[in-house]
């Protein structure tokens, strides 16, 4: 197995505007020494609440947001080294999925120029291949040819999210970001989206990064899951292992929480595990772990020491 | 026991440039006293238009209430005078929002707009009703409630502003709260936090709740029992655990077997193909032969009614016919 991306202590600091004139700027760490492989083929989803950084670790790994220390090597080159030149060349490798459907589609432009214009961009072919090109991913997505030429409003949330996949997959990317690509959708559609997604990994040999705040969607297309909170990852695992034997309580939580068709109003059931309030400020992070104050299980040791990621779980008191 | 809401061959239509289009056709539920029912349904069903019918909040024009009757505890809403209605909206009947963010005023405090809704409806002063606002706040479990109060909407996280949401819908102590898809913004554990908010202030207040939802397993969270509704009308309605095990419309199956559970993962997720017709292109037959792998001549010739046919009521003529 070849490793497609090798994320090493990846570090996204946003600089905050000044309380007052002179006074020191500070800082808030998005993202804070996040380290992940994902190997070629496989997808690796990243899980937490919205706040925990899953998105920048991402987009930082992709270089669309400034990261402020780490490495990020894809096939063995380091993105973040690279020339601009050289990294618009790198971009046909790496594609995106947006969450919204509808902000993320140019509501001027019809979707057949909208599929073509990565094509357009990045100089590919010749403009029959391009049209040709075009058809033939209309044909995977599930698209049919006679609507090229409409414009995205005409189009429901979930045909509009296969629009976005098609626009994704023109350049042969390796590397597809999927960022919450079924969360704006019907549960009906979500599924029509997920198998689409799982189809094509298969078929084309892609590699996802899934970020996602649905257990239930990630266990559905990942391998291997990552789990963040407050811009760390606090447990990761290959998708049996986390699901069957979750080992940090906020996954344990997060788990307890997800709605499922067993927990029924009518037997009364109560969650197991219930973790209340919300996560504490990215500007001044705990000294300790970050879940400790939502934490059942924390004691005095998780206040005071922050855990490292040692067998894929940072925490003092696991399993 | 007497239902505390009751509908009745509700019809609602709007204008739109397409012409008149039918967006709840002859629809009947009912809540009783102190359970929950859940309306479970795709976008575009006629989920919403429901509820807005019940709090007389469609628009008209262009919608028009065609015919039916909307009774809350025995009284007629359906063409009550808009004083009435008003009187009614945050008293008896109140409603939480998607959208926790869009549904409050960003320009005055959460405090503020609580005490807002209660001097409307109750004969109070500003001191007692900030009073009662902090005490609200301190039920629905925010913590520093006295100090929250003089908070803005948008130093709130979105759990917080929903349960905000929440302090005021029952500010009143409503009989019938409605709560129209309240978690689709928040993360899983709020949701699982306003979930179990809800079931709280149903039990301690014994507010009857009508819970809009497109997700089978907040059904299953929170649900006494179901209507299942298919572009407008409903299509099936049972208990809640009737409805989950033992589906008669194909449309009430696929939507539980296309969630991706927790449990082990086998294969491919069961899908509907397709999408819910646009309104103005709906035909004769069951709205939903289209997308249904059993549809035959029949279904797409005659509308199904919604009938027992053994089980619990389904409009499906494959459960009429018992060839599903």
């Amino acid at each position: 197995m070849t490793t497609l991306l090798d994320v090493q202590d990846l570090t996204v600091r946003f600089a905050l505007p000044r309380p007052r004139m002179f006074a020191p700027r500070p800082h808030l760490e998005a993202v804070r020494a996040v380290s992940f492989t994902l190997e070629k083929g496989r997808a690796l989803g990243i899980v937490g609440e919205s706040g925990s950084g899953k998105t920048t670790a991402a987009m930082a790994a992709i270089r669309l947001t400034q990261s402020t220390s780490g490495k990020v090597l894809f096939e063995g080159d380091d993105l973040l080294g690279l020339s601009d030149e050289d990294m618009r060349a790198r971009r046909r490798d790496v594609q995106l999925i947006f969450q919204d459907p509808y902000s993320s589609l140019n509501p001027r432009a019809r979707v057949g120029d909208i599929v073509r214009e990565p094509l357009d961009l990045l100089d590919i072919g010749t403009p029959a291949d391009r049209m040709d090109r075009v058809r033939e991913l209309f044909a995977l997505v599930g698209l049919r040819e006679d609507q090229l030429s409409l414009f995205p409003h005409q189009f429901s949330g979930g045909q509009r999210q296969r629009i976005s996949i098609a626009r994704a997959l023109t350049t042969n990317p390796k590397l597809l970001v999927c960022d919450e690509p079924v969360s704006a959708l019907d549960v009906a559609i979500q599924a029509q989206i997920l198998n689409l997604l799982a189809k094509l990994k298969r078929d084309l040999g892609l590699s996802y990064l899934f970020i996602s705040h649905d257990l239930g969607v990630v266990r559905h297309v990942c391998d291997d899951v990552a789990v963040m909170y407050l811009g760390k990852i606090v447990e990761q695992a290959p998708v049996e292992q986390l699901f069957d034997a979750p080992q940090h309580p906020y996954t344990q939580a997060l788990l307890s929480a997800a709605p499922s068709l067993k927990r029924r109003k009518s037997q009364g059931y109560t969650r197991p595990l219930n973790i209340s309030g919300d996560p504490p400020s990215p500007i001044n992070p705990p000294l300790g772990c970050a879940f400790a104050q939502r934490c059942p299980k924390a004691a005095a040791l998780c206040i005071e020491k922050r855990p490292q990621l040692e067998n894929g779980v940072a925490c003092h008191f696991p399993g | 026991m007497s239902p505390l809401l009751e509908i009745n061959d509700l019809a609602v239509t709007f204008a739109t440039r397409h012409g008149e289009v039918t967006a709840l056709d002859s629809v009947s539920l009912h809540v009783n006293e102190g359970e929950t029912l859940g309306i479970v349904g795709e976008s575009g069903c006629g989920k919403s238009i429901t509820a807005l019918s019940v709090m007389g909040l469609i628009p008209q024009p262009p919608g028009r209430i065609k015919a039916g009757s909307i009774k809350l505890a025995g009284e007629e809403f359906v063409g009550a005078p808009q004083a009435r209605l008003r009187q009614m909206r945050g008293g008896e009947a109140a409603m939480i929002f998607q959208e926790p963010m869009t549904s409050l005023n960003p320009v005055f405090t959460v405090g503020a707009q609580i005490a807002e809704a209660i001097m409307l409806h109750q004969n109070t002063t500003r001191d007692q009703a900030m009073k009662d606002a902090v005490a609200l706040l301190d039920r629905v479990g925010i913590p520093e409630p006295d100090k929250r109060a003089r908070d803005y909407p948008h130093q709130l996280s979105g759990g917080m502003r929903q349960r905000v949401m929440i302090a005021m819908a029952v500010s009143c102590r409503p009989k019938l709260l409605i709560a129209d898809e309240p978690t689709t913004a928040l993360d899983v554990t709020v949701q699982a936090q306003i979930f179990d908010l809800l079931n709280e202030i149903q039990r301690d207040f014994g507010a009857a709740i009508l819970l809009i939802t497109h997700d089978m397993g907040a059904i299953a969270e929170m649900a006494d029992r179901v209507s299942v509704m298919y572009a407008g009308r409903v299509i099936e309605t049972a208990t809640a655990d009737a409805v989950l095990d033992t589906p008669q419309h194909p449309y009430a199956r696929g939507l539980i077997d296309c969630i991706p559970a927790l449990g082990k993962a086998d294969g491919g997720l069961k899908e509907i193909p397709g999408v819910v017709p646009p309104l103005h292109l709906l035909g004769d037959g069951c709205a939903f032969a289209a997308r249904c792998a059993h549809a035959d001549a029949r279904c797409l010739r005659e509308k199904p009614a919604l009938l027992d046919h053994g089980h619990h009521p389904a409009a499906c003529h494959g459960v009429e016919e018992a060839r599903l």
